[in-house]
């Protein structure tokens, strides 16, 4: 179920679709490829409504988490078989093959049947498939959650290469966020069949509008505090802290906030010295960067993110000092008191 | 663990493998001589004489019991080349409807969501719990009343409604599996519903087609009751039908009986080899998997891989008792 979804993606650019499993970005990226049926609202691409229009008309490709590879036809004819389906001139075909198999590095595979192919290769099968039809629009359907760690990593690169080198405009769904991040001109969060937020990646990142897309974008997550307001409704105490001034335009004075930094924005001082103090439960270390889990009480798991030389052991109190500018604050609602200045980097 | 505590467990426990597989061959192969023994009985004694039958079934054909004369009355007397015919159209173009309409069906059940989707499928497949011959009276009053009696295609048309509970059952179950992508690629590739079911879908189902068009084949090849009700006639009797008049009320004519039943063996054996290949190609693809195929090497390591494999299985799940000596190797 989509509700109330108004989003205009312009020419040539990558928009992903994010948000977690069963959110409607699936169901968004398909309806846009006619292959589920709107009951309300328009679709429009190119400026022509396309409602009852058949997906084959739509001037889009799409490229399916499954590869959807036809098992019975070798590389060459899962790629011709759309412009062969069309009706289209032998040569032209064969032209537009082999231009799509050079740009993915498929010449030596076209004889190859899609078992015989690798996880990776099928995927790059599957995306010549749709450049084979030269379309207006790609259409991605999380086309790397089938692959293994490494394989993504390199597949997202490639993708990335596509896009500048067609320039052609790309939907692209994930649940991944750092697919997201990467890849998108704009990402499009989604939950349970809404937009959440639409922006640039780092505008989602330094600026989300509320408390579910603060917690969606980035990696460890967000760290959320519950905390007390005084003054304009601005300066707010968390865990017994000493007042923190939150530079956001102030709204109101009453009700619950909620305070939230990122692992990354948190600086560790000493005992006494930040805004906290708290104990070090677990460190987790991955040799370049440091994972330390703090318990806060009632507000669960909080982490900061570290370098890989920090000393700090489980056990250990540590002060944790709050950057007024990295800090976040949301009402009951979850919606984001806005900033008083943008970050330097979104303008 | 010690090295010589592992080897004789590894001793015993291949010598378990060695006497488990002589038992599962053993009872398999009992099994197939079983069900093959009547069907070489037939065979043997349709080239026999009619003393050579009675005084010695078991007996190969020799000097004195030799005989062609049961095929020689097969393909003189009687019309056994129209039996023959008539067998092929009836069974041929049932199965060709059975496979063709069951699949339809299949598709649409599992593709397409409509109100009473669930409750069709119901009705499709209540068929398998209804014996057609129950309504057998019923059929013969409406294909006389059709004016179909004695006709092949009063055949055909019983055998396609016999035969489509089955196939709408296994193959709706089998199309539900199919990945939905793949449908929707194709749809996105411009093809009709139509095509998607022919030139996508089809060729995924092929090796259960053939499943179905055998277990639906047998029982047309064989049957006796609707073409003795329903085409009786003599342009229209099916082999099964046609073996018959071997069959006096005093005096039953064995070797031309047994010599049609031979032949009418020939095209049921033709129907199983599409269903037998593919296993038999599986069981050979198994082994040769691997990216260069033809390397001495890998084709033995491949093919040590490919026989050990069902023991190692055996070991793992089968018997829990055995876990902890794996875990200690």
């Amino acid at each position: 179920m989509i509700h109330g979804v108004d989003l205009q993606i312009k020419d040539g650019e990558f928009v992903v679709f994010v948000g977690p499993s069963g959110c409607g970005k699936s169901t968004l990226l398909r309806m846009i490829a006619g292959l589920e049926s709107i009951t309300g609202g328009d679709v429009v691409i190119g400026g022509e409504q396309v409602n009852d229009i058949a997906p084959a008309d739509r001037g889009i490709a799409m490229v399916f988490q499954s590869y959807a590879l036809y098992p019975h036809k070798d590389v060459y004819g899962n790629m011709a078989f759309a412009l062969r389906h069309a009706g289209e001139d032998k040569a032209v075909i064969e032209d537009r093959v082999r231009k799509a198999a050079d740009i993915l590095g498929l010449q030596d595979l076209l004889k190859r049947r899609p078992k015989e192919l690798s996880g990776g290769q099928r995927q790059r099968v599957a995306i010549g498939r749709a450049i084979v039809r030269d379309p207006e629009i790609f259409l991605f359907d999380e086309p790397l959650s089938n692959l293994d760690a490494a394989l993504r990593v390199q597949m997202r690169v490639e993708i990335l290469r596509l896009h500048q080198r067609l320039e052609t405009t790309m939907v692209y769904v994930t649940h991944d966020q750092v697919e997201a991040m990467t890849l998108a001109d704009r990402i499009v969060v989604l939950r349970d069949g809404r937009i959440e937020q639409v922006g640039t990646p780092l505008e989602l990142y330094h600026h989300p509008e509320n408390r579910f897309v603060a917690g969606f974008i980035g990696s460890p997550r967000m760290n959320f505090l519950a905390a007390e307001r005084s003054g304009d409704g601005t300066t707010v105490t968390t865990q017994g802290s000493a007042p923190i001034e939150v530079p956001v335009s102030p709204r109101d004075t009453q009700g619950p906030v909620t305070l939230g930094i990122r692992p990354e924005h948190v600086e560790l001082v000493a005992p006494g010295a930040g805004d906290l103090d708290a104990r070090v439960l677990v460190a987790e270390r991955l040799g370049g960067e440091t994972f330390l889990h703090f318990d806060l009480g009632d507000e669960g798991d909080f982490v900061v993110k570290t370098d890989g030389g920090a000393t700090h052991q489980s056990g250990d109190t540590v002060g944790l000092s709050f950057p007024p500018e990295a800090l976040h604050l949301f009402d009951a609602e979850g919606m984001a008191f806005a900033p008083r200045e943008r970050h330097a980097l979104i303008g | 663990m010690t090295d010589t505590a592992s080897s004789n467990r590894a001793r015993a426990s291949r010598a378990k493998g060695v006497s488990t597989r002589v038992a599962v061959h053993g009872v398999l192969a009992g099994y197939t001589l079983i069900a093959i023994f009547p069907v070489v009985l037939v065979i043997l004694n349709s080239f026999k004489n009619r003393r050579g039958i009675f005084t010695d079934p078991l007996g190969l054909p020799g000097e004195g019991t030799f005989s062609l004369e049961g095929y020689a009355t097969v393909l003189t007397q009687g019309d056994f080349a129209t039996y023959f015919s008539n067998s092929l159209i009836v069974t041929v173009t049932a199965l060709f409807l059975i496979l063709l309409l069951g699949a339809m069906a299949a598709h649409a059940l599992a593709e397409y969501r409509f109100r009473f989707n669930t409750l069709l499928g119901i009705y499709l497949i209540l068929g398998i719990m209804v014996p057609i011959r129950l309504g057998t009276v019923a059929i013969l009053e409406l294909m006389v009343d059709l004016n179909l009696v004695n006709t092949l295609l009063a055949l055909i048309l019983v055998y396609t409604a016999q035969g489509l509970p089955v196939a709408v059952f296994i193959l709706t179950e089998f199309m539900r599996t199919l990945s939905r992508d793949i449908k929707d690629c194709a749809r996105v590739d411009g093809l009709s519903e139509y095509r998607i079911f022919f030139e996508v879908v089809v060729p995924l189902i092929r090796p259960v087609l053939a499943t179905v068009a055998v277990f639906s084949m047998i029982p047309i090849w064989n049957d006796l009751w609707f073409p003795l009700i329903l085409a009786s006639g003599d342009a229209t009797k099916t082999v099964t039908l046609g073996v018959q008049q071997f069959i006096g009320q005093y005096t039953v004519n064995w070797s031309a009986v047994l010599a049609s039943l031979s032949i009418a063996i020939l095209p049921v054996l033709g129907a199983l080899r599409p269903v037998l290949a593919p296993a038999y190609r599986r069981h050979h693809i198994g082994r040769r998997q691997g990216l260069t195929p033809h390397h001495p090497e890998v084709r033995r390591s491949v093919r040590t891989h490919a026989t050990r494999r069902p023991q190692v299985l055996w070991r793992g799940q089968g018997d829990p008792r055995r876990r902890p000596a794996n875990q200690g190797r």
